[in-house]
């Protein structure tokens, strides 16, 4: 689909002196940029379109485009009464997990960007590697005999396994590009080296933090692995329950788009407004300045 | 920020534990595992299914009789499995009743302990009348002379036909497998962009739907020496048969990985002339809300083949009690409750097929039914066999060896070499479990 | 959580003195202890079942093998090594059109223009968007018979394509998907690595007669070097570890012909379809051993690199 970009699309570079080409160019790119997004946003309005129909018109693609909008989708989603439990559960783990793992992501990413301790980072980065799947047993033995399995506990645990090692990297990488300076500055103006840490460094990662922590809460709320066998019936997150629509005897795609939609809805929001941070999160370490 | 807030972070040493506790905390509101001697609140799982639908439903009033406070926690099929192996692994405390399905996992889960021995508890439970249940699904429930499970709903081999289409090609509702394809042949030519015949061709999944074509051409899945015998003569007739049908007569674009929600939306956008699924399935094509040709679709008996008509005529789901539940006499009271002569004939009329031999002989039992469907039921549970995939610890697997051909056959390639190569590496599994 | 510290100033001051001095490992302990905590009993615990024929249940006896299933894995042509193939091709093919398509958006989104943030927001969109309803909307989209990919082709008259019906199809369709997912990803890392290149080196060139290719081949694209380590080694982790996206659209065991069993499908299926705790746990090894040596392999020559 998006292979049909013509190479002409390498050279957004500044035009070369030919005066004709500077007329063309822009109008050029436009057309390109619109077609790029058009290729990234189309499918999601398509699911959007597809929560807003029949199951009859679903299965009729002549009505692809041309339909009469209904709400049942959503009502029915959201008369199963138990989904707004499932977006507050998502709600509620991805908040906890996310604090807790700043709460111990900050301060070690701090000392292991102070100290260089590459090789303790490395253990935590582990975290990012090891395949999911190979945690999901053991896990529930452990968790099960602690009598955690069903609350929110365990998987708000699970979720931090997995959010440190992004809060680490990212701060990390905010932290090397923090002068070492300012925290001399500090000392030499009498505060205690962790003072330093808490009076002056801190209040200065305020974005560094905001984008972990926006980031964290994205990877939480899409967790799947961990909640599949996780959660309980009161603690059930939005990416498990999308499946309850696929039902012993049809599978009620309508209801499943309405459920996709609702899922996908606050981290739309989140990236509308938290958009500058994402980016950034995503580049750490990408660009040392 | 003094150092006092700060000491907090020093704490935050066993910080690990900390939010352990906290977040222990938290799961208040979780239901947690049961300690022990029965607690008042059951945990009850079940899988996505009209009769879960129904009995959730009614489950206040259970909770008003008893003052058992019941949570329900509701899956899709393959997520329940997987539910059950990591939960039941590890010894579990937190399922008392649990839905499964007795062919897929009833030999593991039997072999491996997790579910209760209730013998005494259906013998001596009266009015209640555990002799009500048809034989075969009772079989499929018990393990090595154990009863393990109460079967709660039942399926067999349904084919739904299209009898405008029939009826624009003069033909008869077919009765022997040369009819059906000759049936299918005739639908397909006669209509352009109509398929003949839609059915699962994903190879774990048409296992099930192949079951009644292998015993009605005289084959079976493991001969009584407990030997490998899918590369028999009759087997390798009914694995070409059923290829050949998808192959030559299926819908234009064949994919090799249909279950029964693909194959039913064909059918049920009025794209094939037939469709050979569970009888459970019939709302898909029934119900004018998701199908495009309610009005037209008609239900008739599995054809005969060589060996007679014997479509598999099973115990789908069944009730079990998990032998490490704190909470035994409250979960079977349960499973009393939800299968009581009284809740299954409710559910029946709601069109789920039911194990209990009286509700099937109550007229009130089938009338809501579709009266061909309710007679092509009937007829099914004469001839039926009561097992719809080879009876092994290692179903999923087999499933896989064994449904290899069927694809091979669909594919448009040699289904007889795939049967031969299914054959060794299904005898291997079968040596492996002896 | 707060606890004053009584005492006399003298013993508070020695005491702050004493966290001060030990306040790197007081900082970076607790996460790694969580972690460590985590980690270690799953890998234990893995180690340990590889070594048995654990089978049917974890609890039942289980007898001691030695190195039985790493050598029953290791000779397994039959699904094994497809699937070690299988996540290779797909983690190669993806990142190899991630990284290319990624590149042109950057280029193409580099220079200012007018709503430049909300095409950034756009194409944020497909990667923070939940995977599993990602791979759902997907799955529909390519049903052979009701999903909008055919009928789309109808209208530039292109014959219906099975997608992810067909086994020659699947592959290519899931990363087609990926593709989807994370060139967007790809494009904003390499798009921040970009804004990080000076206009005047450019301008030189420029001035130096430098066309616009050559510009890009011997000044952009090494500068460029570092972000798109970064991009790989990122995408490369996930890539191999695909899960949520070949469970919705193919169920477990990855269709008729195992057509999208890649290595994490292959030892999810050993976990909960065959019980097979002995052998999935010696594949998870395996598995977990060799992204430790693309990781390895990968982050080795970028020394001081952090990952």
């Amino acid at each position: 689909m998006t292979t049909t970009l013509p190479t002409r699309s390498r050279a957004p570079l500044a035009p070369r002196k030919k005066p004709a080409r500077t007329k063309v160019y822009p109008v050029v790119r436009g057309i390109l940029i619109v077609l790029v997004i058009l290729v990234f946003v189309l499918p999601l309005a398509w699911m959007v379109m597809a929560s807003f129909k029949t199951n009859v018109d679903i299965n009729d693609t002549s009505k692809s485009f041309i339909f009469d909008p209904v709400l049942s989708n959503y009502t029915n989603v959201f008369g199963n009464a138990n989904y707004g439990q499932f977006v507050f559960n998502s709600f509620w783990v991805a908040l906890w997990a996310t604090g807790l793992s700043l709460l111990l992501g900050v301060p070690a990413a701090f000392a292991m960007s102070r100290f260089n301790m590459q090789k303790s980072a490395l253990t935590v980065l582990l975290a990012r590697i090891i395949p999911g799947i190979s945690l999901l047993v053991p896990w529930y033995y452990v968790f099960a005999n602690l009598g955690l399995v069903g609350g929110y506990g365990v998987l708000i645990l699970s979720h931090m396994f997995v959010l440190i090692p992004i809060s680490v990297y990212i701060m990390m990488s905010f932290f090397d590009s923090m002068p070492l300076e300012l925290e001399e500055a500090a000392l030499v103006d009498g505060l205690t080296p962790i003072g330093a840490f808490l009076r002056i460094l801190l209040p200065l990662s305020v974005p560094g933090i905001a984008t972990a922590g926006i980031l964290s809460f994205i990877f939480s709320w899409n967790n799947f692995m961990f909640a599949l066998v996780l959660s309980g019936a009161n603690t059930k997150t939005l990416p498990v329950a999308v499946f309850d629509f696929v039902s012993y005897a049809s599978i009620d795609w309508g209801a499943i788009m309405a459920a996709t939609v609702v899922m996908t809805l606050p981290i739309v929001v989140i990236a509308v407004i938290g958009q500058k941070y994402i980016v950034s999160g995503l580049t750490a370490g990408a660009t040392k300045g | 920020m003094t150092q006092a807030k700060w000491t907090g972070t020093r704490r935050s040493f066993i910080a690990a534990s900390a939010a352990v506790a906290g977040a222990g905390a938290l799961s208040a509101c979780g239901g947690g595992g049961g300690g022990g001697g029965d607690s008042t609140t059951l945990n009850v799982t079940l899988a996505n299914h009209v009769w879960t639908d129904l009995i959730t439903k009614k489950i206040s009033e259970f909770e008003d009789d008893t003052g058992i406070t019941v949570t329900v926690t509701q899956l899709s099929e393959d997520q329940l499995v997987d539910n059950y192996k990591v939960k039941l692994n590890a010894g579990s405390k937190d399922i008392d009743v649990m839905m499964y399905r007795p062919l897929q996992v009833g030999k593991l889960f039997g072999q491996s302990g997790y579910l209760l021995d209730i013998s005494d508890k259906v013998g001596d439970a009266g009015d209640w009348n555990w002799d009500d249940f048809q034989k075969g699904p009772v079989e499929l429930t018990t393990y090595e002379d154990q009863t393990v499970g109460v079967p709660i709903i039942t399926e067999s081999e349904m084919v739904y036909f299209r009898k405008d289409l029939l009826k624009a090609s003069g033909l008869d509702v077919p009765t022997t497998m040369e009819e059906l394809e000759n049936a299918a042949k005739t639908i397909k030519e006669d209509n352009s962009g109509t398929a003949g015949i839609v059915m699962r061709s994903q190879a774990s999944a048409a296992v099930t739907q192949f079951s009644g074509f292998l015993y009605s051409f005289g084959g079976t899945w493991i001969d009584d020496s407990g030997n490998s015998a899918i590369a028999s003569a009759e087997a390798k007739e009914a694995y070409a048969f059923y290829g050949n049908l998808l192959h030559s007569y299926g819908p234009d674009q064949m994919s090799t990985d249909m279950s029964w929600p693909e194959a039913s939306a064909i059918f049920a956008q009025g794209n094939a002339g037939f469709w050979i699924d569970a009888s459970s399935l019939y709302q898909n094509v029934y119900d004018p809300e998701k199908s495009k040709i309610a009005d037209q679709v008609g239900f008739t008996p599995f054809p005969a083949g060589p060996d007679g008509s014997k479509p598999y005529n099973v115990a789908a789901w069944a009730l079990a009690i998990n032998g490490e539940s704190p909470n035994q006499d409250n979960a079977w009271k349960f499973i009393q409750w939800a299968t009581s002569p009284e809740m299954t004939l409710e559910i029946q009329k709601e069109g789920v097929p039911s194990a209990r031999t009286s509700v099937w002989d109550d007229p009130a039992g089938t009338e809501s039914y579709p009266e061909e469907l309710a007679e092509a039921i009937a007829k099914n549970a004469e001839n039926g066999v009561g097992y719809d995939r080879p009876r092994v610890n290692g179903v999923a697997q087999a499933r896989e060896i064994v449904g290899g051909p069927i694809v091979a056959g669909i594919s448009g390639g040699d289904s007889d070499a795939a049967a031969d190569d299914a054959n060794a590496q299904f005898q291997e599994l079968l040596d492996g479990e002896k | 959580m707060a606890t004053t510290v009584q005492g006399a100033p003298g013993t508070r001051e020695r005491f702050s003195q004493w966290l001060n001095a030990h306040r790197k490992w007081l900082f970076a302990a607790p996460a790694m202890i969580f972690t460590a905590l985590l980690i270690a009993f799953p890998i234990g615990w893995t180690l340990y079942l590889s070594l048995t024929d654990a089978k049917g249940s974890v609890r039942s006896p289980k007898g001691f093998v030695g190195i039985e299933n790493y050598l029953s894995i290791l000779s397994d042509l039959n699904r094994f090594w497809p699937a070690v193939l299988r996540t290779g091709a797909f983690t190669a093919g993806a990142l190899a059109l991630e990284l290319a398509l990624g590149m042109m958006i950057a280029l193409l989104l580099w220079r200012p223009f007018r709503g430049q943030r909300w095409a950034r927001t756009a194409i944020l969109l497909p990667f923070v968007a939940t995977p599993v309803a990602v791979a759902m909307m997907w799955r529909l989209i390519f049903e052979p018979n009701i999903g909008f990919a055919n009928r789309f082709l109808s209208w530039f008259g292109i014959p219906a394509q099975p997608w992810l019906s067909d086994p020659t199809t699947t592959l290519p369709t899931l990363v087609l998907v990926d593709v989807w997912e994370f060139t967007p990803m790809v494009a904003l890392i390499l798009l921040a690595g970009l804004t990080t290149i000076s206009e005047d080196v450019e301008e030189a060139a420029r001035i130096d007669g430098a066309n616009a290719w050559q510009r890009f081949w011997s000044i952009t694209l090494p500068l460029l070097k570092p972000v798109v380590l970064v991009a790989v080694l990122l995408r490369a982790i996930d890539a191999l570890k695909t899960f949520d996206l070949l469970y919705v659209t193919k169920g477990q065991g990855g269709g008729s012909f195992h057509e999208a069993e890649t290595l994490n499908i292959f030892v999810y299926d050993r976990t909960f379809k065959y019980n097979d705790y002995g052998l999935a746990s010696a594949a998870l090894i395996i598995f977990f051993l060799l992204i430790l040596v693309i990781m390895w392999f990968l982050t080795f020559r970028r020394r001081g690199a952090k990952l």
